[in-house]
């Protein structure tokens, strides 16, 4: 995705350094030729050609639409197979000719046909409604097409008809976990780190939101948090990440990064969930019970240690850090108070330690959306210690005061600690 | 593993894209039939079953060709369920039918499982709407439930006859109804007669 712009400020750089001296012209050229062609990708003449394609397809379907009723029903159903039959030929064409974007498209719209076909299908034939049902069978018929045409597009519909599903399922069953939506995430988890494709591992990492979000809003028991049931699958999905991204193969790296990022960022948004919601906004609690169920404890535990294995084997210290600011967050749920037993200074204490972690973390490794998620995480944490509804304002305004002067106290300690930087 | 993986993409590479693309496209088409010769063995299989449908509110606006559906059956005491978990907010049930002097099939008790029943009793499968319980779902004392006959698509015109004549009582259902209880729309009669039989496919 960002191949043209890192090809357009090497070009610059290299014109610059031949003119400074500092690498010979044939040097220049040896570096330009050691790089692969640009991929040509979409030009004007293809994109205008799309619009019209587009525009032709949406006249086709309401002139469908505007006699459908009069058309035989076998005839309705030979014309839903045949706008799929359109699109996967197209595809296929276009796929021979190494139109590899428009070939993923085609199998795409195919995807969305065979969905608007279901529908279609149920109508026309008085079918029971039963919407998550036609949703799991959707994402059956767009994976498929995915697995076969390698098409990210039908991916994406096969995800997103999975997530409707199990955000169905979860709300019909809320006492019990749905998990047969992890198989269908696993899947395309599977087909993803396959493929080596970045693309379908930010659709697989942002697959798994829907669920999580469903089940820690959904699953009702006495005392629960939502806000600690995202932390602990945050924590899993970072953890899982770096361990991915730790084995030594360059799909695993691009596959487990992908994943890692998502789980910062999830780890910040958890946090700043934790802090303006528990006993304020979704449930009060009467006792300082676990506030979480034991699957989803262990699922935390769980991303601990795999990030604390992923630090062991790449020997980096930021990821020792990364494991710090998981287990800091998970640790803030324990220690929380219920809503009448005083304010949670160790928990929001624990809260900005993680947040701080995660962008030192992110600043050893070199990782910058790690550091961005950090400091996204400590703006909320604040922002919402220091607008919280509960407590006492001065007492907040203490602690953050001292929370400032102990974060002071510690940047100095590390400034004489660590090696001045030679300029 | 990452052989095994370089491999398997290298056999997939081969693979023409035409066949590769014509495979999805059959699934696709596929899963399609598949729909429709469920709803086709449920007609070809099931046993006829007369209901009488109920008024529904007039306020409820005809959806361009699509007819709502009540019966007597939609709303039914729960009977020994009343108070029982239910497992999910909107469980399955099923429902004991026998036909009554006038040949109409009515409700005789609900139950959570299938049970054995003998001609000319059946059972039919239905979805609860609705359920009680603050913090786990459990039955209702009355039972709102969809058996996936509520509804029926007729061309574009036809409805408002079928709907009044549906707000006058006149009009009934014959369901075809297989030994699990699963049912589908099989003909409508306005005043006895049939005006529409659904055809297998």
């Amino acid at each position: 995705m960002f191949d043209k712009a890192y090809r357009q400020r090497l070009e610059a750089d290299l014109v610059q350094w031949e003119a400074d001296g500092v690498i010979a012209p044939a040097a220049a050229a040896s570096i330009r030729n050691a790089l692969p062609p640009l991929s040509p990708g979409i030009n004007i003449a293809v994109v205008v050609g799309i619009v019209g394609g587009l525009l032709i397809a949406a006249a086709f379907l309401a002139f469908i639409a505007a006699h459908w009723t009069e058309i035989a029903r076998l005839m309705r159903f030979a014309i839903l197979i045949a706008g799929m039959v359109v699109a996967g030929g197209l595809g296929a064409w276009f796929a021979s000719r190494g139109r590899i974007v428009l070939a993923d498209l085609c199998a795409s719209v195919g995807a969305i046909i065979f969905g608007a076909g279901i529908a279609l299908v149920g109508q026309m034939y008085h079918l029971g409604d039963d919407f998550a049902a036609g949703m799991l069978l959707w994402s059956i018929g767009a994976l498929a097409a995915a697995v076969l045409t390698g098409s990210r597009g039908a991916l994406a519909v096969g995800l997103v008809a999975a997530s409707i599903w199990t955000c169905m399922r979860v709300y019909d069953a809320p006492d019990v976990l749905h998990l047969p939506f992890l198989a269908v995430w696993l899947f395309a988890a599977a087909l993803a780190f396959a493929w080596h494709s970045r693309a379908a591992a930010h659709l697989v990492a942002i697959a798994m939101i829907p669920w999580w979000v469903a089940t820690s809003f959904r699953f009702e028991f006495d005392g629960a948090q939502p806000s600690f049931v995202l932390a602990n699958g945050a924590a899993l999905l970072f953890g899982a990440g770096l361990a991915i991204a730790a084995a030594p193969s360059p799909r695993a790296l691009r596959f487990g990064s992908v994943l890692s990022i998502y789980g910062a960022f999830s780890l910040a948004t958890a946090a700043f969930l934790e802090v303006t919601t528990v006993d304020d906004i979704v449930r009060f609690r009467a006792g300082s019970g676990a506030g979480q169920p034991l699957w989803a404890i262990v699922c935390g535990v769980v991303g601990v240690i795999l990030a604390l294995v992923s630090a062991g084997i790449t020997r980096r210290a930021g990821e020792v850090l990364a494991a710090c600011a998981i287990g800091l967050v998970l640790l803030a749920a324990p220690v929380w108070p219920a809503s009448m037993a005083g304010e949670s200074w160790f928990a929001y204490a624990a809260l900005l330690s993680a947040m701080l972690c995660l962008v030192v973390s992110g600043m050893l490794d070199d990782v910058r959306p790690r550091v961005v998620a950090g400091w996204l995480g400590i703006a909320g944490v604040i922002a919402g210690i220091t607008w919280s509804v509960k407590g006492s304002l001065l007492r907040r305004s203490a602690f953050l005061a001292a929370a400032g002067v102990a974060a002071v106290a510690f940047a100095t300690a590390l400034n004489r600690m660590l090696p001045r930087v030679q300029r | 593993m990452t052989e095994l993986i370089a491999s398997v993409t290298r056999f997939w590479q081969r693979i023409p894209k035409a066949v590769l693309f014509g495979a999805a496209i059959l699934i696709q088409c596929v899963l399609l039939v598949l729909m429709v010769a469920d709803r086709m063995q449920i007609l070809r299989d099931g046993r006829e079953v007369t209901l009488q449908t109920q008024p529904v509110d007039p306020r409820d606006l005809l959806r361009g060709d699509y007819v709502v559906l009540r019966y007597d059956i939609s709303q039914l005491p729960a009977g020994r369920l009343t108070g029982k978990p239910s497992g999910t907010r909107n469980p399955l049930v099923f429902v004991k039918l026998a036909p009554g002097a006038n040949g109409l099939y009515e409700a005789v008790s609900v139950h959570a499982e299938p049970i054995a029943v003998t001609a000319p009793e059946i059972l039919i499968r239905g979805r609860v709407l609705y359920s009680c319980g603050s913090t786990s779902p459990i039955f209702c004392d009355k039972l709102t439930i969809k058996y996936g006959l509520e509804s029926y698509f007729v061309p574009e015109g036809e409805g408002r006859t079928l709907e009044q004549a549906r707000n006058q009582q006149k009009l009934r259902v014959v369901a075809a109804v297989l030994p699990s209880g699963r049912a589908a729309v099989k003909r409508l009669l306005l005043d006895g007669e049939p005006v529409y039989e659904e055809p297998w496919y």
